[in-house]
């Protein structure tokens, strides 16, 4: 019996496609985690990789005898428990799909950005990028109560529910952020929240980028709950801004704009607004127009295009660290045409800086080498120095190794 | 593993010649107390003066992670298992060394590192006690935020190695919730740094997967914590519920509202009527509770502990203990009720609970943090519960928990005589099995000891429950096989309606075999896990049902 074969008889014919110009590789398209199962045991027999696959948006480099595990027709939400607010979904939903099904009942997935909700929710939590944050919920990981996976020798493992345990390691951290490495992840129960009572915005100009971050980071000390909160420097606010209604005052260079949004019971989230409004002058700035800050979060939120290609270079900083690699990556290419940027998705452990760099690709290796010598982090780092370990975690659960290999190696 | 055949003296050399003589020890008194920790059912054997089932091969007490990787690579060579020691204050036999071995007592590595204000992150070592931890903290302007009961004779490490909890940690969330990073010394020997921005890093989050391992996979040295300004102010309040079933609900109301006081406390009927009838309630008590620590002005949130008193009988274990003897403090009807029919005792106990508590369950709730937004907060908490039907009690209950809330357990150890035992079982589960879990396992321990059990730890998505029971044998022998029927029963009625064993006190060898059904197939992480950093299978062995060593399920 081919390869090809046998997995027809593990999912279906109609599921099964060799993946064309190679001579070795097939997708599948499984229904159920038993399905995955079978795949992967015979994929262990015949030493072949297994290489999950979500939405397909990430371009695979993957080449050489593989399946592909395509998660496409499980994308049931399994059960919705809105007394505890939790819901179990399979991996092959995306973000948005689920939202779709919450938000007719007065429930939401979170304000996390929907450019990362695009993603089945498998490949949001396999993956990690800094992106997948918000202020008021943390870390999109920090919403995951429990995993479902296949793990390379075929055994199904469920991380059991509850709201915080004390009995060993969390064993689903294993599963997420591991890049198909440790399990396939089939399934998910996530914390969702209540649609909030109302939302407030402000819009502020501080004098300098570094008092808008000491402005956003003295609201957050006062234990303001952003839902979303973004600093612009002078020449990104006016390009993202340029024709906008109300139109942008003028700002001199040097000087920040500041949109946040709150969210909540709405004593409380007109108390959040105010404790922004209150930190922003502290800081010396003033407030702008309110309709500045909506239009900013109808465009992440709501659909509303931004006039503006993406940034050329994202930057992780922690609280600390935000105003030097700012400072490090302007300086740097300040003799290519310099750079503006805006600072998003704060939390706990910090924000992202955005970069458009004015010299294009030409510029990035200066500007990546000073990000990094200022303490941020670029898009796709590693902590290398702990691959021994994940290597001795990958041998005892995949003797094989025939989970997605390549991934973890760089 | 043939550790019984190596000599303590040749542990002792090996040893000295990493650390020098004067911190390593193999003297019977010291190897006799790090025999146990604070697990009650060793005590029953310890009050009787029974010898120590299971003593270290030596003690060692290194300054450095450097130290402790020297150590470990000892204890590879010479294959001994290495168990690490905190502040000792453990309920489940977490520092019990079964196997023998090197006890590493982490006490000696104390530094606190600063914090720094932009990251508002401090880097302390391992074996700071908790209560200096956050008194350096309170100088500065800071709180870290965990305050268990165990505060005073508890570590930092011990607390990231249980992944445990404080009691207002509602609003700083339990210890695992605020670690930016660990540095460990794994059971290879060697330090490794878990920290960055664990959303910015590909791969795994390595700081979750050592966090509440109990020195199974390695030994934590230091920690860069979260911390939190001091709070500005502290609002407290006490409410009545008509029941249980109401007071959860109003409970889950406010967490759901996106409200986050910093400690929500249900007591159940009789949790309630103990409270009423000695401890929390009158102010006058506070000079009768010489046993445990109570403030004095201007020590704020931390009271210090006073010396040793003789133990009094007139608070909540007490009285427990005193029913469970048919002693005086107890209301005349329940006299001849013992402990040895204690599905009868729990039954009159619900009746007399109706009657005495005749206005239902006591519930605390108190907010602390930045001064506009908590008194924003406060009232909308206050709002919703009055909305769920709860009635306000006014400050005073909040203020009397406040000053009585470290003291009960520092009373547990008289409670050991005759064969009488006091434990605690703290479980958790999602709001929507709560009440079930509630139901079962309180029918599953009031077989066979007097229960009783408050609601705190509260989430948007759950909560836990903390059982207290006190039973007896008529020797050791019977109290020691109704202490574990207890659990076991308590345990397998956890696991059935899908909650968690452990809220924030751990496995240890108490829960170890209670892990597979626990986690099931997800047990395989966790060996994989052993295998990758302790490949020696040294590492505090038996703890976490991993790690091979003579683990039996509590029988």
């Amino acid at each position: 019996m081919t390869i090809g074969t046998e997995l027809a008889r593990a999912v279906g014919d109609a599921n099964v496609a060799p993946i064309a110009g190679e001579p070795a590789a097939w997708q599948v398209a499984p229904a159920a985690p038993a399905e995955i199962a079978e795949v992967v045991r015979l994929a262990q027999r015949h030493k072949i990789a297994v290489v999950p696959l979500g939405t397909g948006i990430r371009p695979s480099a993957d080449r050489g005898p593989r399946v592909q595990i395509a998660m496409r027709r499980m994308d049931h939400v399994i059960h919705l428990d809105e007394t505890s607010l939790l819901v179990h979904v399979q991996a092959g939903l995306t973000g948005m799909g689920l939202e779709k099904i919450l938000v007719p009942r007065g429930l939401s997935i979170g304000d996390y950005p929907p450019a990362v909700l695009v993603s089945t929710l498998g490949g949001i939590l396999a993956v990690r990028t800094p992106g997948k944050s918000s202020v008021r919920h943390g870390f999109f990981e920090d919403a995951v109560v429990g995993v479902s996976a296949v793990l390379g020798d075929g055994r199904t493992v469920h991380t059991r529910v509850a709201p915080r345990r004390s009995t060993g390691p969390d064993l689903a951290r294993a599963l997420c952020g591991s890049e198909g490495t440790i399990g396939v992840i089939t399934g998910a129960v996530l914390r969702i929240h209540r649609k909030p009572e109302a939302r407030f915005a402000i819009a502020s100009i501080l004098p300098s980028i570094d008092a808008a971050v000491s402005a956003v980071y003295l609201a957050l000390r006062e234990e303001a709950a952003l839902a979303g909160v973004r600093i612009y420097d002078a020449a990104e606010a006016r390009i993202h801004f340029a024709n906008a209604t109300p139109p942008l005052p003028a700002m001199s260079e040097g000087e920040a704009l500041v949109v946040a949004s709150t969210a909540g019971p709405t004593d409380l989230a007109a108390c959040d607004r105010d404790l922004v409004a209150s930190a922003v002058a502290a800081e010396g700035g003033r407030t702008a127009d309110t309709r500045l800050a909506e239009l900013w979060w109808r465009r992440i939120h709501a659909g509303e295009p931004t006039p503006v290609a993406g940034p050329t270079l994202q930057v992780t900083a922690t609280p600390g660290k935000v105003r030097a690699v700012y400072r490090a990556v302007c300086t740097a290419t300040a003799g290519s045409g310099g750079a503006r940027a805006h600072v998003s998705r704060f939390d706990a452990d910090g924000a992202v800086v955005f970069f458009t760099l004015a010299g294009g690709e030409a510029a990035r290796a200066t500007a990546e080498t000073a990000a990094r010598e200022a303490g941020g982090y670029l898009l796709g780092a590693r902590a290398t120095a702990l691959d021994p370990y994940l290597i001795g975690l990958r041998a005892a659960l995949d003797p094989h190794g025939i989970m997605n290999p390549n991934a973890l190696r760089d | 593993m043939s550790s019984r055949e190596i000599s303590s003296e040749t542990v002792r050399r090996e040893l000295e010649a990493i650390v020098g003589p004067r911190r390593v020890s193999v003297r019977d008194a010291d190897l006799d107390t790090y025999a146990r920790d604070m697990w009650p059912r060793l005590l029953l054997a310890h009050r009787e003066g029974a010898p120590a089932g299971h003593r270290p091969h030596a003690v060692v007490w290194p300054e450095s992670a450097r130290e402790v990787a020297s150590i470990v690579k000892v204890a590879r060579g010479l294959r001994l298992p290495i168990v690490p020691y905190g502040g000792g204050s453990g309920v489940c036999g977490g520092a019990v060394p079964i196997l023998g071995g090197i006890t590493i007592d982490t006490k000696r590595m104390t530094a606190l590192r600063g914090v720094s204000a932009d990251e508002l992150i401090v880097d302390v070592d391992g074996g700071l006690n908790g209560e200096r931890f956050e008194r350096e903290l309170a100088r500065r302007g800071y709180t870290f935020g965990n305050f268990p009961s165990s505060i005073y004779c508890s570590t930092v490490g011990g607390w990231l190695a249980t992944r445990a909890a404080g009691q207002l940690s509602t609003k700083y969330g339990k210890v695992e919730d605020r670690v930016a990073g660990l540095t460990v010394v794994t059971g290879r020997g060697e330090v490794i740094e878990t920290d960055g921005p664990s959303r910015a890093l590909r791969g795994p989050n390595w700081t979750q997967l050592v966090l509440g391992s109990e020195g199974t996979l390695g030994v934590i040295t230091s920690a860069r914590l979260r911390v939190s300004p001091a709070p500005q102010m502290q609002i407290y309040r006490g409410f009545e519920v008509e029941n249980v079933a109401a007071g959860v609900e109003a409970i889950r109301r406010v967490l759901q509202r996106g409200l986050r006081p910093a400690v929500v406390r249900l007591y159940d009927e009789l949790d309630t009527m103990m409270n009423s009838m000695g401890g929390h309630h009158p102010d006058h008590d506070l000079q009768a509770d010489a046993h445990a620590p109570v403030p004095t002005p201007g020590e704020g949130a931390l009271p210090i502990l006073p010396h040793p008193a003789p133990p009094p009988e007139d608070g909540v274990v007490g009285r427990l203990l005193a029913l469970a003897r048919g002693g005086r403090a107890i209301h005349r009807e329940l006299l001849g009720a013992a402990l040895d029919r204690a599905n009868v005792v729990n039954r009159v106990f619900g009746a007399v609970a109706e009657k005495v508590a005749r206005r239902g369950c006591r519930m605390i709730i108190g907010l602390e943090g930045a001064r506009l937004r908590t008194e924003v907060e406060a009232a909308l908490c206050f709002q919703e519960l009055a909305a769920a039907g709860a009635h306000d009690q006014g400050e005073e209950p909040g203020r009397a928990w406040i000053a009585h809330r470290y003291a009960v357990s520092y009373r547990m150890s008289p409670m050991f005589r005759d064969g009488a035992f006091v434990d605690t079982m703290e479980v958790a589960s999602s709001w929507e099995r709560l009440m079930d879990l509630y139901h079962s396992v309180r029918t599953a321990i009031g077989q066979h000891a007097v229960v009783m059990a408050h609601f705190s730890h509260a989430y948007p998505d759950g909560c836990s429950i903390y059982f207290s029971f006190a039973g007896r044998g008529k020797d050791r022998a019977e109290a020691e096989r109704v202490y574990d029927a207890i659990w076991r029963d308590g345990l397998d009625a956890t696991t059935r309606v899908g909650g968690t064993i452990s809220h924030h006190h751990g496995v240890g060898l108490l829960k170890a075999g209670h892990m597979e059904g626990e986690h099931r197939e997800a047990m395989a992480i966790l060996a994989g896990l052993k295998a990758s950093l302790d490949p020696d299978n040294i590492m505090n062995p038996g703890k976490l049902g991993i790690g091979g060593g003579p683990v039996g399920r509590a029988r």
